[in-house]
């Protein structure tokens, strides 16, 4: 294999900065004598997946300041915009301080005991009228791991339900399904050393420069640094990345899937593969194929092993024969000699290529697919598992890692690449947890997309939402919204702020937010980061993991949940790290994580952290001879999917002619709820627009700014338009953003879904745009 | 300034009404809540005119002071000075840091002034020259000092012409870039967005007066 051990060195000292790791929290440099009274903390920044560490000065029990932390390996004391201004997001005027209870169309006022009891009796009675499965939760991947894990122990080892999911559905779902069916094991091999270390990187449908800031401009210094640095930016949509990209291809939407395959059709035309790396480590496989888009409920589609035929290369390349460049250009409108230009460039030996992807990949009605097919690219070229070189999905919550995936709280998922269908998986579950195995169903519970569809089906009697806005943030809104509207379930939010979840609520619970407890987040790149409890939550705002032990305590699952009120989220932890040894995601003791600015697992046994997996450069589960070694995989063998196109569930027409996308800017963050309460932010973008191309904005008459309709199958909305600005779609699209809480843009949204992971498409519709 | 900006014929006239904009004699009576917020002139004197406004001295001249313009302005970014503002009593004023220029592409201010203060020859939102911005603390300037902010740089409408990123290696973290905003005054209209909406308390980036364009070699 082509990775040395000196290879790995050499990378080691172009890193070598990282030994930061191990400083003990301190007072920053430069605190001069104006500052003393105020106590130093180190917490990772509350908003994106990127997983900045910031220090959090207190003073009076009140947050004086923050900035970034200089020993943070991640950001060494940059922020973005929205990390310099994060103290802000507790400091709204109008944080929820006392839990309220729905009388009619009033919400009022109550004690933690009447609304927890209240909680306890409606899902009672559902429990015992309706069954285990008639309750659900639905949580985020803003959760703790000590919260999540606590959720998923209530739901699936205490109630008996697998009901349980994490807003991370609509963002990482197809990462997860791609990484498990690829690689048996969840999260990237590579890390963000890869960045430093690369020379060549293609970003398939990302706007990095906006959605995560900080590592872009890691990746813009690598390119200063290095003349050789080449950043392909393959989108639809001319963007902030675009600008400082080496070039930009423009893509049709869902065009990506026609793309990859055109692109490995010929690295195996042309014999450009890595056969030796293809002999050792891959077989190749096909799926199921001609999948529904999920938009009828309850629209079932496995692809279980039943459905998977085991492919011969020989068998693979005859079936990648039809995916020319021609064809390639057809349906993604990227020029066939383009295609064979990128094609040489993933292939090219002197080059150390690396995918990056987030969002456009994932929210795709065929996302697991556009992941199997990257993975391809780098399995098939064998540029994998070498420092430099690597694809990595980018992750957009703080703890979508940490919680949602590493700790599983998603309806199939348990600890540590787990799963509720294993009979294996679910003892050694419960017997961590201390119960019977049978009390753990294998069925696997109601997905996100049809959790909250079961509420308008009057099957679902009882939600609980923690840390997530899901009646701004779902596609097909409106559906939504109006059967909750209609009182179809009992439906209880914990967050901090009103939103446009809270105000469907029959309970709102004020919750805890960030430093106002205590926690653990884990980043894209693997990397688990510890917080102290560094002031008090507002009123009697109580954390998500208090308001879920009190709540078991009165369902009589408080057994459950053993743990001292002192050492609690240190028991919790290593409760949950038991999960992790010997699993390849090792973590280390919770005393470890308290003196560092994160470790990336697997953790070894002598405490370091690992920067690539599956190499025995890095990673203590491959003896030394061994190269890499995809140990998580059967046989140790990872799959190349075959996956061939096939269209989104909408595509534009007669009636509705424009493509509409959605997304994320710098400024603001998810659907705004703790952005919006920052008046600088608000100040520098007050809310949504809806970007158009100058020639399509010109045909219609429509000017910068002017009022503009755009109307769905689904709903309608009025936005102004932006012309020239920061991004611009290409022909025939238009785009906005999901963060203005007065404009639910989602309700133009389709509700398709991948049929693997159940990942909505929040990227394709199609819509009429006209001047309003 | 005015006077030098090639401008050709007029635009097709469209703008919006119901502007609340306070014309002369309504302000001089309320006069004290206006002037609360105004920032007529700038330690050098300048003062921030609408677009197309001729040089100031005849601008001070020519302007009837009917309050047109406000009125025409859908953003209610123009208001009339106040008292403090001397001679300038009655003129129209921008201040950015309240309510910018928007560059309505059919300038319906300009438009509406009916004595000459504001050149109608002017039609080209982008050959507007209210002024131009400046970036005034440098040591302030998030962007600057690398954090990923920038700001001022997405919001202006002539992005890429008017702020341009440039990108540097940031020798404080040896592994960032710091992405740091230039603006192109012979390309900035000086409508203050960029001022409007710089995140710091005292905005780093103003519209000041234009200055002429000081060339690199020296023609005796």
């Amino acid at each position: 294999m082509g990775l040395t051990r000196r290879d790995f060195i050499k990378a080691s000292a172009a890193a070598a900065a990282f030994a930061a790791v191990g400083v003990p929290v301190v007072r920053p440099k430069g605190v001069d004598a104006a500052e003393t009274g105020i106590t130093w903390g180190k917490a990772p920044c509350r908003y994106c997946g990127v997983g900045c560490s910031v220090l959090v000065g207190v003073k009076g029990g009140k947050i004086v300041s923050t900035k970034g932390d200089p020993a943070g390996p991640v950001n060494k004391g940059l922020n973005c915009i929205k990390g310099y201004f994060l103290s802000k997001a507790l400091y709204g005027k109008d944080r929820l301080t006392k839990p309220l209870i729905r009388k009619g169309n009033k919400m009022v006022e109550a004690s933690w005991d009447e609304a927890l009891n209240l909680i306890a009796s409606k899902y009672g009675k559902a429990i015992a009228e309706h069954g285990p499965d008639s309750v659900a939760m639905y949580g985020s991947g803003q959760w703790t791991v000590q919260e999540g894990y606590a959720a998923s122990k209530l739901m699936k080892g205490g109630i008996g339900t697998n009901n349980l999911e994490p807003n991370a559905r609509l963002c990482m779902a197809s990462a997860v399904v791609a990484f498990m069916n690829t690689f048996g094991s969840d999260e990237p091999m590579g890390c963000y050393d890869d960045l430093d270390l690369g020379d060549t990187y293609i970003l398939w449908g990302a706007n990095m420069a906006e959605a995560h800031p900080v590592l872009f401009s890691r990746l813009i210094d690598n390119k200063l640094k290095h003349p050789k640095v080449r950043l392909i930016d393959i989108a639809t949509r001319r963007t902030r990345t675009t600008k400082m990209a080496d070039e930009y291809i423009a893509m049709r939407p869902q065009g990506d899937l026609a793309a990859l395959n055109a692109i490995i059709h010929v690295i195996l035309r042309d014999k450009l593969y890595d056969g030796a790396f293809i002999k050792q480590h891959v077989s190749f496989k096909r799926g199921k194929e001609n999948a529904p888009y999920g938009l009828k409920d309850k629209e079932a589609f496995n692809e279980t092993p039943a459905d998977v035929k085991n492919l011969s290369f020989d068998e693979y390349k005859e079936l990648m024969k039809k995916f020319t460049p021609q064809w390639g250009e057809k349906i993604s409108g990227i020029p066939a000699k383009k295609i064979e230009e990128l094609a040489l460039v993933y292939t090219d030996k002197s080059r150390k290529v690396n995918s990056l992807w987030t969002m456009g990949v994932n929210q795709h009605s065929r996302g697991v697919w556009v992941n199997n097919l990257i993975y391809n690219l780098h399995l098939l070229t064998g540029k994998i598992c070498k420092p430099g070189e690597n694809p990595l999905s980018l992750t957009g919550q703080p703890s979508a890692c940490g919680t949602a995936r590493e700790v599983g709280t998603f309806a199939h998922r348990l600890p540590s690449d787990m799963v509720v269908m294993n009979e294996a998986h679910r003892k050694k579950t419960a017997g961590i947890w201390g119960i019977d195995p049978n009390k753990i169903p294998a069925k696997v519970g109601l997905h996100t997309m049809e959790m909250f569809r079961a509420i308008d089906r009057n099957e679902l009697k009882c939600i609980w939402i923690q840390c997530t806005n899901p009646f701004q943030s779902l596609p097909n809104l409106s559906r939504l919204r109006k059967a909750a509207e209609a009182r179809k379930a009992f439906i209880v939010v914990s967050d901090i702020y009103p939103t446009r979840s809270t105000e469907l609520a029959d309970v709102i619970l004020p919750s805890a937010s960030w430093v106002e407890k205590e926690g653990v987040f884990g980043n894209t790149e693997r990397r688990t980061q510890q917080w102290f409890k560094m002031i008090d939550a507002p009123g009697q705002a109580k954390e998500d993991v208090w308001q879920l032990i009190e709540f078991a305590k009165r369902m009589g699952l408080g057994h459950l949940f053993p743990y001292s009120e002192k050492g609690l989220h240190r028991e919790i932890w290593e409760e949950y790290r038991k999960f992790t040894i010997g699993s390849g995601k090792d973590l280390a003791p919770y005393e470890a994580y308290t003196k560092v600015r994160g470790l990336r697992w697997p953790v070894k046994p002598d405490g370091k952290e690992t920067r690539w997996r599956y190499t025995e450069a890095d990673d203590p589960y491959v003896k030394k001879g061994e190269g890499i070694k995809f140990y998580k995989a059967p046989g140790n063998k990872v799959n190349v999917w075959f996956r061939p196109y096939e269209p989104p569930a909408e595509s534009p027409d007669k009636d509705y002619p424009f493509w509409f996308c959605t997304g994320r800017l710098l400024e603001h963050w998810h659907t705004g709820t703790m952005t919006g309460r920052v008046p600088e932010l608000k100040r520098a973008v007050s809310g949504a627009t809806i970007e158009l191309h100058p020639e399509d904005a010109k045909r219609l008459g429509i000017r910068n700014r002017d009022q503009v309709r755009i109307t769905s199958r689904r709903g309608s909305i009025v936005l102004p338009a932006e012309i020239n600005g920061r991004s611009t779609p290409e022909k025939g699209n238009v785009f906005t953003t999901f963060f203005d809480e007065t404009k639910l843009i989602n309700e133009l949204c389709i509700d398709a879904f991948d049929p693997l992971s159940k990942e909505p498409d929040f990227k394709k519709c199609a819509v009429k745009v006209k001047k309003a | 300034m005015g006077d030098e900006t090639p401008h050709t014929g007029m635009s097709r006239r469209q703008f919006l009404k119901g502007s609340a904009a306070t014309p002369l004699a309504l302000m001089l009576a309320g006069g004290g809540v206006v002037s609360v917020y105004l920032r007529p002139a700038d330690a050098r004197g300048f003062t921030l005119r609408p677009p197309g406004a001729i040089a100031e001295k005849r601008f001070l001249a020519a302007c009837v002071r009917c309050g047109k313009c406000a009125q025409a302005c859908p953003y209610q970014s123009i208001r009339m000075a106040g008292g403090e503002a001397g001679v300038g009593i009655g003129t129209p004023v921008i201040i950015p840091r309240e309510m910018p220029c928007y560059l309505c592409q059919d300038l319906p201010c300009v438009r509406a002034c009916p004595s000459g203060a504001l050149d109608k020859k002017l039609e080209d939102v982008e050959k507007v020259r209210m002024g131009t911005a400046v970036i005034i603390d440098r040591e302030s300037c998030l962007s600057i000092r690398g954090l990923r902010c920038e700001v001022c740089y997405r919001q202006c409408p002539l992005i890429d012409k008017a702020i341009t990123l440039e990108a540097r290696h940031n020798i404080r973290t040896g592994e960032h870039s710091i992405l740091e905003p230039v603006v192109h005054k012979e390309k900035c209209v000086g409508c203050g967005i960029c001022e409007k909406s710089c995140v710091l308390p005292k905005p780093v980036i103003v519209v000041q007066g234009l200055v002429e364009i000081q060339k690199d070699s020296y023609d005796f």
